[in-house]
C-alpha cells in the first residue's frame, strides 16, 4: 500500500503533517501557524523559522503550490502529489494509533 | 545621535549561533539594542532603557521578492526584522508571557537551517580545491608572489574545512537530541 514514489517524503515531522493538514484549503503562513495551534489543541506550535522551511521544501518537491500572493502574503495549498504524501501519512498514523490503543488499558 | 550608538565588530562561528543570540540579548538588558547589522560583521547598538528582547538568527539566501513575504511571516509572528549580515538573518522580539520566543519549533527545522549554511561552505571548499594554485609548488617559479597565494588559499582552505566539521559535529549533537 506505502509503494509509491511518495515513500520517500514519510515519516513526515509532526510540524510539517500539520501544516500540510491544514494547507487542505489555501492559507498565508500567520494563518498556519494560527490554525496549527487550534486544530492541535495547542500541542503543536510553528515557529515562523520552521514554518518558512516547510513552505519553501514543500514547494520545491511540488506537495504544496502558491495560490495567491496579497500585502506580500503568500497562499499556498495542496497538490494532488501532497494529498497523496499525506493521505500516506494518515495511513502510517491510523496504523499507529490502533497500536497505541489496544495496549492503552495496559499502561 | 551619535553619542547613544555604538559599533561593534563582533565575529562568531556558525555553530555559535546561540551564543551570538544570547549575548545580543545580555546587551539589550544593558540597554544597548541592536539597531542594525553589516558587513564586515559590524553591529550597531543603540542606547535606551535596559529591556528584556530576545534575538534569533536565522540563515537564508533568497531573491528579493521572496524576502518580503518571509519577512512579512516573520512580523506577522510578532518579531522584528533588524537586517541582513551575509544571509544571517536578525529577529527581535520582546519577552512577554505567553509569547513563542523561537522561531525553530523543531529540532528537523534547527538542523536544516545549519545544513543550509553547510552547504555554502561545501561550495566554496569545492571551488577553492578547483582554483587551488597548484602548479609551481617548487621554489624556482617565475613570481615572487606565487607561494604567498598558495598559503594564503590553503589558510583560507583550512579555515572552510575547519568549519564544516565544527557545523557536521553540531548537527549531529542535534540529532541525538
Amino acid at each position: 500500500m506505502l509503494h509509491d514514489d511518495t515513500n520517500k517524503y514519510l515519516p513526515l515531522t509532526e510540524s510539517t503533517c500539520y501544516i500540510m493538514l491544514t494547507l487542505i484549503e489555501p492559507l498565508h503562513g500567520y494563518a498556519v501557524m494560527k490554525k496549527v495551534e487550534e486544530i492541535s489543541k495547542g500541542t503543536v506550535k510553528v515557529g515562523p523559522g520552521t514554518l518558512y522551511g516547510a513552505f519553501t521544501l514543500l514547494e520545491k518537491e511540488g506537495l504544496i503550490i502558491k495560490v495567491k500572493e496579497e500585502n506580500r502574503r503568500k497562499s499556498y495549498v495542496l497538490t494532488p502529489k501532497g494529498k497523496n504524501v499525506l493521505m500516506n501519512q494518515i495511513k502510517r498514523l491510523e496504523i499507529m494509533t490502533q497500536n497505541g490503543l489496544s495496549v492503552i488499558d495496559m499502561l | 545621535m551619535a553619542e547613544n550608538t555604538i559599533r561593534k565588530i563582533k565575529w562568531f562561528f556558525p555553530w555559535q549561533d546561540e551564543q551570538e543570540e544570547a549575548w545580543l540579548m545580555s546587551m539589550s538588558k544593558k540597554g544597548w539594542h541592536l539597531a542594525s547589522v553589516g558587513l564586515p560583521c559590524t553591529y550597531r547598538f543603540r542606547a535606551g532603557e535596559p529591556r528584556d528582547y530576545v534575538y534569533r538568527l536565522d540563515y537564508q539566501t533568497f531573491p528579493n521578492k521572496d524576502k518580503q513575504e518571509y519577512q512579512q511571516l516573520f512580523r506577522d509572528a510578532g518579531w522584528d526584522y533588524i537586517g541582513e549580515m551575509s544571509a544571517w538573518q536578525y529577529f527581535r522580539k520582546e519577552v512577554k508571557e505567553a509569547e513563542p520566543l523561537e522561531i525553530f519549533t523543531d529540532v528537523e527545522s534547527k538542523i536544516a537551517k545549519y545544513k543550509r549554511i553547510l552547504a555554502f561552505l561545501w561550495f566554496f571548499w569545492v571551488i577553492l580545491i578547483v582554483i587551488f594554485p597548484v602548479k609551481g609548488i617548487s621554489i624556482d617559479n617565475p613570481y615572487p608572489w606565487w607561494g604567498a597565494i598558495q598559503v594564503f588559499t590553503l589558510i583560507i582552505w583550512l579555515f572552510f574545512t575547519y568549519n564544516i566539521i565544527r557545523l557536521t559535529l553540531r548537527i549531529r549533537q542535534l540529532k541525538k537530541l
